[in-house]
Order: C-alpha cells, then sequence, then structure tokens
C-alpha cells in the first residue's frame, strides 16, 4: 500500500466512493456545443467540478509564416488554466505541466483529423479550464473533439477521453481530486469509439493485470463519454432545425 | 490576424451613422443586453460571468494572505489582471500580455481602487507582517466588442459576491467581503464626429478613439481613459461624460444593487 | 430520401461505391468524415453546417484587397487561402505602379477562381464582363456552406428571387453575396438572404421564401 497523505483518508464506505459513486461510475457530464460567436466552434464541457471551455479557429493562414507545411495543415493545441480555476492561485501563463499537455492532447487529436485537406494552414484548438477538480486534460479533450466537429474540421472519427485510477487497492473510474491527489495511481487514455488509443498516460503503481483492468475500465468510460458527445452536437443540429428559432448557446 | 476592413462596409456604417443609426439598430447611447452571473466558479472566492450583446467575460477573485507593500504596511493589496484568451477572438495571440490586455487590466484596476469600492485598512491581519491580497482575474471568453466594460462590470460584481476565505488560513470564520462602491465603466467610440457608447465589433474596428468613464454609485468620475489614434473636442467628452453618469446609474440599478 | 444528423467517425453504408461528399472509405465501408446532415441518395453526401471555404477554379469569389505587391493584389477572400490578382488579369493594360489607383487596400472586387495549384496558391481573375470592383451596393457574409441552397436547383432559388426583388445579385462561393437595387429591394433582399442561410438546412424552404416575400412586399404597399 502506498504510503498517503497525513490526513488518512478512507476512500470508501459502503462500497461508495467519497462522492457517493461506484467504482465503475462516471461524474455527472454536462456538454454544451457552439457556445462562443468568434470561434469556428466551441464546445462548453463540465465533468464533475471540471468546467472547461474548447474552442477551434481554422484551418486559417499560419503565423509565423516559416511554420506552415506544404502538404497539409498544422495542428496546434494550448492547454490554459484560468488563475482562479485552482484552490490556490495559479500565476497566469503556461508552465511546463501545460506545454506537456498541450503536446500530449495535440497528439489525441491529430491522428483523426484530415489534414492534407487543408496545406499550408494551422488549425488551433484553444482549451480553457475555468475551474479545475482532476481529470482537466480529459476534459479538455473531449471538449476539443467537439470544438473541432462543431467548426467542420473533417475527421475520420471523434475522440474521447477518460481516465482510471487505484484507491485503497481498487480500480475506478474518473477520480475526483481526493483519489487523484492522494490514490495510488492515475491512468489517463483517450481513443476512437473502435477502441485505437490516442493518449495513454500513466503515474503511480500498477500490477501489469490491474494496468489492463483499468485500460479497459477507463476505455468503457471514454465510450460512454463518446454517447454524450454525439448527443449534444444532435441536439444543437435539431435545435437549430426548427424554421425561425435561433438558439444561443450560453456559456454556464 | 486581424482582417481589412472592405470600404464599403466602412461606407456603409457611416451612410447609416449619418441618418442616426447603427448597424445593429440600437440608438447612439444603448448598451446591448446585458446579463451577470454570480458565483459561477465555485474554486474562487467571488465570480461573475458577465454577457454584454454576445460579448463574454469571466471575472475571478481570488484571496489569500501574503505580504503588504513596503510603503503600505497596514493596508491590502489588489492586483489586477486580464487575459486575453486566444480562444476569444482571431486576433488575440497566445503570450504575455499585449498593451491591450495590459491597459485592459489597468483600467478595470483604475475602478475598483479609485472608487474605494474596497477599504485596503480593514484587510490588515497583522500591521506590517500579514494582510490579504486580492486577486482580480478577468479572463476574456468571447470579444464581440466593448470588453473592457463588461470586465469592469464582471469585476465589480464578482468583488460583490466575494467570501474572505478565513477559516482556510486559520484566521477565523469566513464573511462577505465589504464593498463600498460600485464603479461601473462606461465606453464611447468616436467615428467621423459621431458619439457610440457599448460599440460591437465592427463599431470598434473602425472607430479611431475611444473613451472611457467610470463612475461611482454617488455619480462622481473615479477614471477615464482615452485610447485610439483620434482626438476628441471638450464638447464631445462633456457629452460623453453626461451619458455615461446616466447609463452606469442605469446598469448599476438594474443588475448591481439589492 | 433519407437524412440524418451524423457525426465523425459514423458509419453510413457497407457499401464502398455509394461514397460521396464529406465520406470516406474505410474496409469497404462508407464513413462520414464531417459533423452534418447526412443524405441518402444513390451517393451518401453529408453536408456540413460549418467549415472554412476551399476555393476551386471557376468559383465567383467577392473578395477584399489586403495588400498590393509589385504585380500583384492580394485578396482576402475569407478563406484559409488569399487569392492573388495578378495585374494581367486586370481588364485594363495599367503601369505596375499605378495598381493602388485602380484597386486599392479596402477594394471590394466581383472575381473568378481562374486557378488553384496543389500548393494552394490561388489565381484569380477578373476579365470578365461581369466581374470588376463593386462601388455601390451592399455585401453581406454568410455562411460558404448555405451558398448552394441560396442558389438552389439548377439557380432556382436566386433566379426567384433577382426577379422578385428587383436586384442586381451576384454570388461568391465564398459566402460573401453582393445585392444593387433599390433600398427597400436591398433591404428585403438581405433579409431574405439571411433567412436562406438560418433554414438552409430545412425543408419546405423555397415555399417559406416565397410566402415571406409575398407577406414584406405586400406589408410594403
Amino acid at each position: 500500500m502506498i504510503a498517503m497523505d497525513e490526513t488518512d483518508i478512507s476512500f470508501f464506505k459502503d462500497g461508495l466512493r467519497l462522492d457517493g459513486r461506484k467504482a465503475d461510475e462516471l461524474r455527472p457530464v454536462k456538454i454544451e456545443v457552439g457556445v462562443l460567436a468568434r470561434a469556428d466552434g466551441s464546445c462548453y464541457i463540465e465533468m464533475g467540478g471540471n468546467k472547461v471551455i474548447a474552442a477551434v479557429y481554422g484551418p486559417r493562414e499560419v503565423h509565423p509564416r516559416h511554420l506552415q507545411e506544404v502538404t497539409r495543415a498544422i495542428v496546434r493545441y494550448r492547454y490554459n488554466m484560468a488563475s482562479f480555476s485552482v484552490e490556490e492561485r495559479k500565476r497566469p501563463g503556461p508552465d511546463r505541466r501545460s506545454y506537456e499537455l498541450s503536446k500530449v492532447s495535440r497528439e489525441a487529436l491529430e491522428p483523426v483529423i484530415l489534414t492534407n485537406f487543408f496545406p499550408r494552414s494551422v488549425i488551433d484548438v484553444f482549451v480553457e479550464v475555468l475551474q479545475a477538480d482532476a481529470g482537466t486534460r480529459t476534459a479538455g479533450i473531449n471538449a476539443a473533439a467537439v470544438a473541432l466537429a462543431d467548426a467542420g474540421i473533417p475527421m475520420k472519427s471523434m475522440i474521447s477521453s477518460c481516465a482510471a485510477g487505484k484507491v485503497a487497492d481498487t480500480i475506478v473510474l474518473d477520480p475526483m481530486k481526493e483519489e487523484d491527489n492522494f490514490g495510488q495511481a492515475d491512468l489517463p487514455i483517450a481513443m476512437t469509439p473502435s477502441g485505437e488509443i490516442t493518449l495513454m498516460q500513466m503515474d503511480g503503481g500498477l500490477t501489469p493485470d490491474e494496468f489492463r483492468q483499468a485500460v479497459e475500465l477507463a476505455m468503457k468510460g471514454a465510450r460512454d463519454i463518446y454517447e454524450l458527445q454525439k448527443q449534444a452536437l444532435v441536439k444543437k443540429y435539431n435545435q437549430m432545425a426548427e424554421p425561425g428559432k435561433m438558439e444561443v448557446h450560453a456559456c454556464d | 490576424m486581424t482582417n481589412v476592413i472592405s470600404e464599403i462596409k466602412k461606407d456603409f456604417i457611416y451612410n447609416l451613422l449619418l441618418k442616426g443609426e447603427r448597424i445593429d439598430g440600437r440608438s447612439f447611447d444603448q448598451y446591448r443586453e446585458i446579463s451577470i452571473e454570480r458565483d459561477v466558479i465555485r474554486k474562487a472566492e467571488g465570480s461573475a460571468l458577465v454577457k454584454l450583446g454576445s460579448s463574454q467575460v469571466l471575472v475571478g477573485v481570488k484571496m489569500q494572505p501574503g505580504e503588504p507593500f513596503q510603503d503600505t504596511p497596514n493596508r491590502g493589496v489588489i492586483i489586477t489582471n486580464a487575459e486575453l484568451v486566444p480562444l476569444a477572438s482571431p486576433s488575440f495571440e497566445p503570450g504575455p500580455p499585449s498593451e491591450v490586455g495590459i491597459e485592459l487590466a489597468r483600467v478595470v484596476d483604475r475602478g475598483v481602487r479609485e472608487s474605494k469600492a474596497i477599504d485596503l485598512g480593514a484587510l490588515c491581519i497583522e500591521p506590517g507582517k500579514k494582510v490579504w491580497i486580492i486577486f482580480i482575474d478577468v479572463h476574456i471568453l468571447d470579444d464581440c466588442g466593448n470588453i473592457l466594460d463588461a470586465a469592469s462590470l464582471g469585476a465589480i460584481a464578482a468583488l460583490l459576491s466575494t467570501k474572505v476565505p478565513a477559516s482556510r488560513f486559520g484566521l477565523g470564520e469566513d464573511y462577505i467581503l465589504p464593498v463600498r462602491d460600485i464603479p461601473i465603466a462606461t465606453t464611447a467610440i468616436e467615428f467621423n464626429d459621431v458619439l457610440m457608447f457599448d460599440p460591437g465589433v465592427d463599431e470598434e474596428a473602425i472607430a479611431n478613439t475611444r473613451l472611457t468613464i467610470i463612475t461611482t454609485a454617488e455619480g462622481n468620475i473615479c477614471g477615464t481613459q482615452k485610447s485610439g489614434t483620434g482626438m476628441l473636442r471638450p464638447e464631445q467628452v462633456y457629452r460623453i461624460i453626461d451619458i455615461a453618469c446616466e447609463k452606469a446609474k442605469e446598469i448599476r440599478e438594474k443588475f448591481l444593487e439589492a | 430520401m433519407d437524412r440524418k444528423v451524423v457525426v465523425p467517425g459514423d458509419l453510413l453504408s457497407e457499401e464502398a461505391k455509394r461514397s460521396g461528399e464529406g465520406t470516406y472509405i474505410r474496409n469497404g465501408s462508407v464513413y462520414s468524415l464531417l459533423y452534418g446532415l447526412a443524405n441518402f441518395r444513390d451517393k451518401i453526401n453529408v453536408i456540413p453546417l460549418a467549415g472554412k471555404y476551399v476555393p476551386g477554379p471557376g468559383d465567383n469569389v467577392i473578395g477584399v484587397v489586403k495588400d498590393i505587391t509589385f504585380s500583384n493584389w492580394i485578396v482576402d477572400i475569407n478563406s484559409p487561402y488569399d487569392g492573388l490578382l495578378h495585374i494581367s488579369e486586370f481588364p485594363k493594360r495599367i503601369e505596375s505602379a499605378d495598381m493602388s489607383k485602380y484597386l486599392h487596400i479596402g477594394s471590394s472586387i466581383m472575381a473568378r477562381v481562374k486557378d488553384v495549384d496543389p500548393t494552394m496558391k490561388v489565381e484569380l481573375t477578373l476579365n470578365d464582363r461581369k466581374l470588376g470592383l463593386i462601388r455601390v451596393g451592399r455585401v453581406v457574409d454568410i455562411s460558404h456552406t448555405r451558398v448552394p441552397r441560396l442558389i438552389g436547383k439548377g439557380g432556382s432559388m436566386i433566379s426567384m428571387l433577382k426577379k422578385e426583388l428587383n436586384c442586381s445579385i451576384f454570388v461568391g462561393q465564398n459566402g460573401r453575396i453582393w445585392v444593387h437595387g433599390g433600398a427597400k429591394d436591398t433591404d428585403l433582399a438581405l433579409k431574405t438572404i439571411t433567412l436562406i442561410e438560418k433554414e438552409a438546412h430545412t425543408s419546405g424552404l423555397t415555399d417559406r421564401v416565397v410566402a415571406y416575400l409575398k407577406r414584406e412586399k405586400g406589408a410594403r404597399s
């Protein structure tokens, strides 16, 4: 058993986790499509206490010019946390963590984007974490995938992301803050609906068997999230289908 | 990364103005629809999401104890920052704050500070050693024009909903931050001798000059900022001030009092 | 004719030959590339709601001059790609030094895409009587994805509009539309174009537009 913080939390009570969930339950998810007027595509997502907004601009001209590629669009992803998104106010601007998250998130989405349709251009993805509650990178990727679809970017498939963790020797789905901070392992993944993995990270300690269990559980979570992403997109389209009705989507 | 505005569009806007009309049908001193939602970010001590037309600005207030400035050892500290994040506009670039972003933060700060809305003396914990630091962080989400007024509204709305997190630092019970005034910023632009309040995105793009007036609950002026490369005559300034006071009063009464 | 809202990656058919626009083939099956409306005919096409305009040869476009070089006007055509109007594609023979006298920064033009090369170099031309500098009228922006609906099958919608509204209309494939007529007619034209843009993806639109125009024109007299 990995030594925990001095607060010696007991993660399970009567088989339920600190927030009342079962081991394989996702936190509540809310997805809104097209919440920004200036961006080409946008999505607001709440996953548990996470509040994240993603916007896509592009394809558009690349600045500075020397970054452009002759045969395809480049994809840029910028993950950023608002100063007020965490308990102790964060200094604005990128840090090493956000650079790493930006890179792996971009690599989670790029495999499905048809960049060869748009030579010499850039597809910019911007993710702002407005409130953080463990799992901001997965929330960001989920919102970004929806924003890309909303912007009309051609993709082979959607991408959905979810994490699994280990607390009190149990594999759990979608760790919350305390489980993330004081648990034994954290494993976020991203994948296509057919199960091709585009992001996988892990820290902590897992036996090979536990690792397999965690991956399977995270993939189940990602599949459930895919259904919610699709629902949100279809819902937006149907709302627009009412002749004469104009929906203005608000950021919560 | 901003597009060139076509002459046709400029002419169209100008011709409408000559007829006394704006592109979205508003009158010259009319504000777009405003909505203010408070307490949207639980983790922040105070927060507000302001929508001004399609512009959206989120302001978060965080508080923590810290060291006072050397020249004001018994007064709390206010630090105002604005992030013009690239998701809000095709013309915002990632990177350190631009002069536009810094100016916005400083003008929002001016409103809060010069109106004495927060009693900095009451934020002293241990004279000379420990005071409350208030961080006002403006996060622009969607720039559809006049994000300055929206940010300023957001700042005071967030402060009005702020709870001092004393218990987290062993300094007693949490309490509502006392706010003594409600400064409101109102911005007008000038284009070919016509003055317009609450400019939208297209109007901002063609205007040369902008004047922001910040007024207090008593109707006094506690801050102004002229920006842009154009010029204003004194009578234009006075006209803007008259309308600004009126507008600020309307907005204050409708959204922030009670 | 079956229609369905789809998202990228949705399976549309197991017959590869039915792959149309906005779709791709994998392992013999057809999948959607886009978020939009899938139209199930002989071929399955997916019409997106959003997306950037990518110029194709022969397209009519409305552009705004954003820069001038020694021999080209650089034109913003509301696309990730700028249009290049070479001095030789101007209908009159002019000197390089005089370029800005004819078309300066901010000028709007009705042009045609002459050619697009594999690196997306877009060449424009003004060599046609129907093309040139826009001096009068209004230009409105709509999403380029709605332009086909605005034009209609065989041009039916746009011809109807030109007739009913008594206006000259130039439709840019890049989503920019030029309208010129009497003040009230132009206003109504723009309102109608906005209506069509909002409801482009619905059925029964043509009838609604005809009814709308009847109402509005009736209200005037």
